[in-house]
């Protein structure tokens, strides 16, 4: 039992990590996020289904047309959703972004249909058993897929000159300028981004849990937490914050309750805030005067 | 919005049940007027102190149910049922602030998510007590005409509240930090304290709102209050204006109306529902109380409350208290303090005395870490050794807001108006100070409050007059131009009468005349047995001719200390600043 | 602010106009009132017994309509499962769109919360689909709620008679949805398997859109259970479905009708195979004439490719059969009046050779239920294909 918790809890928690790294991603460069990226990642596995179950393309084309158009929604929430407000004191684009979720579930319920749609894969048919504990071969890809572009949005982040540009819009957008640095492209490019991953998270999720257009809610706002708890700055700190999340909820449906998961997880959010405020591996930013 | 807007909404509100006997009506009027009630409350949260919460359907739910099991259970007449909604919201309320409060922006709009779906899944979970999923029915309820009263009256006294709210100590307090916490801390306002205040004042009015959802409805179950509750209430309070005291009232109604309007477009609706909501958050950026109001501004007030300020009573001439006679030499002593950030030495062994009504001048290259010293001095920065002493007393540690209490004022390097207050207002909550006295009577707004009230803008008065201010009295603080703004902040500072005033470069920006009046006025203030002033400036000229000692910083440490006649003749200091040997 | 409030009364005035419309037309038709959620996570609920209702509403007026050449019109209203927004859209169809009966959705707290409303406006609510068990037995007089679904009590009984007596299994394990259907069987089930002397070994519940269920289903394994019975819809039946292949665990599986959607078997490859499940009608099989003219109609009217392709066949199957009764009703009671529709409801003197059965005075002041466990039948999947098992 305790194996099987825990690699289900893995699995769970990769998920989380990989979409809540999109969040990441624009916050270090804009301080705004898409809210509703969960939203995105319903929007890949939607297009991704339409291509290659309804249309039946082949797995990679289908794939890679996603993701381009994937980064398409993202220039799009961001040109219509986040740039109008962008560093206006006003939390508008929180708002805003929430109202492109509405308006992109209800597109999908439109288009695609209202009631959940399975994705055939070759690695969801058949169970591997090990030693009591069983995993469906697709389980294993997202975490390695998700490590691995974790890893490389690290990379491109904060080893490359181009990361640190990205990076230094958001400490001083001024100053950025002055720099030479095109924000308003640096910032649609982070978006683009942080929609591709969700895209990923998207096709990789679809196989194991049905495509929706309601997917997408709840495991955007379990990424979001983790984001938040990992510290919305520090990548490292969001894949730690995301396993750890997925192997806590899996051990605490199983050894407590499935009623007693969401209050446990969430409680343990807040303990963590007030513990420290900025999440696990956030670090302050100093304090101007 | 004018009384004439105001009588004509009570007017048509009074006028509803005799118009209509249609209940789907009179029950859209009922949820209009549940959902101003929590906005109201969301407004003192988000539109006053600047916090957000995406958890205020949990205090929505505990009202809701504290009322549903308190007229089941106990079968309690409904006033006790709805004060026992009020008592546990905001009971909950303040107990989530204390540790919601820690965080800020986007973690904490985690903490009030986190904290909503915690009480949505205990209403399920908690099945013996809430009923579980199916929740609880049968609650005696209201009749639909009786319930229109009982909430139209209840969300008018709410917006009463909150307008008697914003124009308090405690509303201008809470403005104040939405602005810069900064700033008001350096007043000596607690801004912990004041978001505390304010998220269980919204917390209180959310339960409040629960308990007559329940009489309305007579039945209750957790799908009522989902995160998507949370979300509703936010949208409704920034589509009708953060921060507008009508805003919640009309964000109420276009939120419940609007949905209405599409009702017949099924599978369309919410996709427009999302379009008018982003198109709407493009042309009322301040909501839709702020696109009809916010222009036909400036108002003629201002003309207007400067002859008043000059036709009022000249109260007491302002100064320190006056100081007693077993006062030690140094006000200020800032005994061989040191702090470094992230390995760099940024202050070291720096001593420092002030004595009282001197003028003391801190001088130095950039980065030398003059504006760190006053920052230390402050508590905005914790001295990794050494101690500060203000009149004998250690106040290493403290927090801003306690040190501002003990008679220590600032300005800041870059000027730090309110922006959300009028320039009155600004200055008016540096003389109250951490004086914001009850907040009941701010609630209620009742005589005693008022009276204080104009004393307070008095003063505040003759505070502007003195720094050339009184004419813009009205106008906002951001409206100000850079060299008024620096005024400002010292009329500001100068209000909460304090011992000791710390001024960081109070010259940059301005020009040759608006230099002199502040040497000017620095010295007369020291003629009036005024505070004594430490002083960071970069204008030599300034510095000789008004300060009585001068501290010379480089490289974190004090080169030099003397005169202004020793300081100018001293080798060390002119190395530092040409850069060549003496 | 003067012109806020005059547009708030511009909303308020084109708020009433289309009731004054309506009232001025000749051969006015009568109209049915839906509420469900047609959108979020239960949309495709909502969508089939909108199906259901529209074919029979088009079947009744190419004959002529009801109450000799009024026609039926159907006005829906999406309710997204919330009871508030229930309780407005009750009160809306009622008052402004004057319609003369109603449809329920799935969401059992917002029927519960609904039944207020019928009660105060005298008008008939027929439920098409959620089945707690206390919308119906509510203790009004006289109650204005019918329902053409299962009722979880009855459903059951007619489980548990099915896993002690057929299955001969003794130690069953609950999987239950964490929602009120959830709950309303939790206490259904631990009636009736109390009543044959037997306990649950373990109740476990999951949330809508859980995505892994194998930590209930193991605790459920180590508490020794040699059957499941599942209370789930398709989505998450399919996920329990998965992870109970993933764990290893071979054990029979007992379901409510919840995963009677086709797409089941869709979502579940042949994972499915040898769940077996409540029904009250299904359109896999042999039909009878009426269960043919609704496939042709779905495959006509909404491009469903055949019975593997149709969403969520109870809620169009009891919907069909809900509206032809209220239409029978409307007939004998001579009018579109809500009371009068209501007593006619309880006093039908006519048969109705029904999709589901043949009813003979389905309601009665004391039943409300038109269906009973007698009219349940026990089904399995086989091959994305649902096969009927031997009768008891």
């Amino acid at each position: 039992m305790l194996v099987q918790l825990l690699v289900t809890g893995l699995a769970l928690g990769s998920m989380y990590g990989l979409v809540a790294l999109g969040y990441h991603i624009t916050w270090a460069t804009s301080r705004t996020m898409n809210f509703s990226q969960g939203h995105a990642v319903m929007v890949g596995a939607v297009i991704a289904w339409a291509l290659v179950v309804a249309l039946g393309w082949p797995l990679s084309v289908g794939v890679l047309v996603t993701l381009v158009a994937l980064a398409g929604f993202g220039i799009l929430v961001e040109r219509v959703a986040v740039r109008p407000f962008f560093r206006a004191a006003s939390p508008a684009w929180l708002l805003s972004t929430i109202a492109c979720g509405i308006i992109a579930e209800n597109v999908a319920q439109l288009l695609f249909g209202k009631d959940a749609r399975a994705f055939p894969s070759a690695l969801t048919q058949r169970p591997i058993l090990v030693g009591g504990a069983g995993f469906y071969p697709q389980e294993v890809l997202v975490p390695v897929v998700g490590l691995a572009l974790m890893a490389l949005v690290q990379v491109l982040y904060h080893r490359s000159p181009y990361g640190r540009q990205l990076k230094a819009v958001a400490w001083n957008a001024e100053a950025a300028g002055l720099m030479g640095i095109h924000i308003e492209r640096a910032v649609m490019a982070a978006y683009a981004l942080s929609a591709v991953l969700a895209g990923i998270a998207g096709v990789l999720l679809a196989p194991l849990l049905n495509v929706a257009p309601t997917m997408g809610t709840i495991i955007g706002l379990k990424a979001f937490a983790v984001a938040i708890i990992g510290g919305l700055g520090s990548a490292p700190g969001i894949v730690i914050a995301g396993l750890g999340y997925g192997v806590l909820e899996a051990f605490v449906a199983g050894y407590v309750s499935t009623g007693a998961r969401e209050i446990v997880g969430f409680a343990l959010v807040i303990a963590v805030l007030v513990a420290r405020p900025l999440g696990l591996l956030g670090e302050p930013p100093a304090r101007r005067l | 919005m004018g009384r004439i807007g105001w009588a004509l909404v009570a007017a048509a509100a009074l006028a509803l049940p005799a118009l209509t006997a249609n209940t789907y009506y009179l029950y859209l009027a009922c949820s209009i007027g549940l959902l101003t009630i929590v906005t109201a409350g969301l407004n003192v949260l988000a539109g006053f102190t600047g916090q957000i919460s995406l958890g205020h359907a949990g205090f929505y739910a505990l009202g809701a149910y504290a009322a549903g099991l308190a007229a089941t259970r106990l079968a309690a007449p409904r006033w006790v049922a709805a004060v026992a909604a009020v008592l546990l919201a905001a009971l909950v309320g303040a107990a989530v602030a204390s540790a919601a409060l820690r965080v800020s922006g986007p973690y904490l709009a985690m903490v009030t998510i986190a904290f909503g779906i915690i009480v949505e899944h205990v209403l399920v979970e908690w099945v013996s007590v809430t009923g579980g999923p199916g929740g609880i029915f049968n609650i005696p309820k209201l009749s639909v005409v009786g319930s229109y009263w009982l909430i139209a009256a209840v969300a008018a006294v709410a917006l009463w509240l909150t307008a008697n709210l914003r124009s308090s100590a405690w509303g201008r307090a809470m403005l104040a930090v939405k602005s810069s916490e900064v700033a008001a801390e350096s007043l000596g306002v607690s801004a912990y304290v004041v978001r505390i205040t304010a998220f269980t004042i919204s917390a209180a009015l959310a339960g409040l709102a629960g308990a007559l959802f329940t009489f309305l409805n007579g039945y209750i179950s957790p799908d009522s209050f989902t995160l998507q509750t949370s979300i509703v209430f936010l949208l409704a309070l920034l589509f009708g204006g953060l921060g507008s005291l009508a805003g919640p009232l009309a964000g109420a109604a276009a939120l419940t109306v609007l949905p209405e309007l599409l009702t017949g477009l099924t599978d369309y609706r919410l996709i427009l529902y999302g379009a008018l909501l982003l198109i709407s958050i493009y042309w009322l950026p301040a909501g839709v109380v702020g696109a009809i109001v916010g222009r036909g501004r400036p108002r003629a007030a201002a003309a207007e409350s400067a002859a008043e300020s000059i036709a009022a009573v000249e109260p007491a001439a302002p100064g320190p208290d006056a100081p007693s006679a077993s006062e030690p030499a140094a006000l200020l002593g800032v005994e061989r303090i040191g702090v470094s950030f992230g390995g760099v030495v940024a202050l070291n062994d720096v001593t420092l005395s002030v004595p009282p009504r001197h003028i003391v001048a801190v001088i130095g290259p950039n980065g030398a870490g003059k504006t760190t010293l006053l920052n230390l001095i402050t508590g905005y920065y914790r001295p990794d050794s050494g101690a500060v002493r203000l009149g004998g007393e250690a106040i290493t540690g403290l927090p801003p807001y306690a040190i501002a209490r003990r008679g220590v004022a600032r300005t800041f390097q870059t000027a730090q108006p309110f922006d959300a207050l009028t320039v009155v207002e600004n200055v008016m909550v540096g003389v109250a100070g951490a004086r914001l006295s009850g907040l009941t009577g701010a609630l209620l707004g009742l005589p005693g409050t008022r009276r204080r009230e104009s004393e307070l803008r008095l003063r505040a008065q003759t505070w502007l007059r003195m720094l050339g201010l009184a004419a813009r009295a009205e106008e906002p603080a951001a409206s100000l131009p850079a060299g008024l703004r620096r005024s400002l902040e010292i009329a500001r500072a100068l209000a909460t009468r304090p011992r000791l005033l710390l001024l960081d470069e109070p010259a940059a920006g301005l020009s040759p005349t608006e230099i002199e009046t502040l040497d000017r006025r620095l010295t007369a203030l020291r003629q009036q047995d005024g505070p004594a002033i430490v002083m960071v400036e970069h204008h030599m000229e300034l510095v000789m001719a008004i300060s009585d000692r001068i501290s010379v910083l480089d490289y974190g440490r004090v080169i030099a200390t003397g005169s202004p006649a020793a300081v100018r003749e001293n080798p060390a200091v002119i190395e530092a600043y040409l850069g060549v040997p003496a | 602010m003067r012109r806020s409030v005059h547009t708030l009364l511009l909303i308020l005035a084109a708020l009433a106009v289309p009731a004054v419309m309506v009232s001025a037309q000749s051969k006015e038709p009568v109209k049915i009132g839906l509420t469900a959620a047609v959108s979020g996570g239960s949309a495709a609920s909502g969508e089939a017994i909108k199906r259901g209702l529209e074919i029979a509403i088009e079947e009744i007026n190419a004959k002529g309509g009801v109450l000799s050449g009024r026609p039926l019109r159907l006005v829906v209203r999406d309710d997204e499962g919330q009871p508030a927004k229930g309780v407005t859209i009750a009160r809306e169809l009622v008052e402004r769109e004057k319609v003369t009966a109603v449809f329920g959705g799935l969401h059992t707290p917002v029927a519960l919360a609904q039944v207020a409303v019928w009660q105060e406006l005298k008008t008939p609510y027929m439920g098409a689909w959620a089945a707690g068990t206390n919308i119906t037995r509510n203790g009004q007089t006289p109650n204005y709620v019918f329902r053409v679904s299962a009722n979880d009590d009855d459903a059951d009984k007619f489980l548990t008679r099915y896993a002690t007596d057929v299955l001969r299994k003794g130690k069953p394990g609950l999987l239950l949805e964490n929602t009120s259907w959830g709950q309303s069987n939790e206490a259904g089930l631990t009636k009736w398997l109390g009543a044959k002397g037997i306990k649950a070994v373990g109740i476990e519940k999951f949330n809508w859109g859980d995505p892994d269920m194998s930590p209930q289903l193991l605790r459920l394994k180590g508490a020794g259970a040699d059957h499941v019975v599942l209370v789930a819809n398709a989505p998450e039946g399919a996920q329990v479905v998965k992870s109970r292949a993933k764990i290893g665990w071979e054990i029979p599986m007992v379901s409510h009708w919840g995963i009677s959607g086709g797409r089941f078997a869709e979502l579940t490859g042949d994972l499915s195979d040898g769940v077996a499940f409540l029904q009250t009608y299904s359109f896999f099989g042999k039909q009878n004439e009426r269960g043919e003219y609704v496939l042709k109609m779905l495959k006509e009217k909404y491009g469903v490719k055949g019975p593997e392709d149709v969403i969520a066949p109870v809620g169009t199957a009891n919907a069909y059969d809900g509206l032809h009764l209220m239409a029978m009703a409307i007939d004998q009671a001579g009018a579109a009046e809500g009371a009068k529709v209501r007593d006619a409801l309880e006093n039908l003197s006519t048969e109705y050779k029904g999709l589901i059965k043949t009813y003979r005075k389905p309601f009665t002041t004391e039943q409300h239920d038109a269906l009973n466990d007698a009219d349940y039948i026990m089904v399995v999947w086989k091959a994305g294909k649902i096969v009927p098992l031997a009768a008891k």
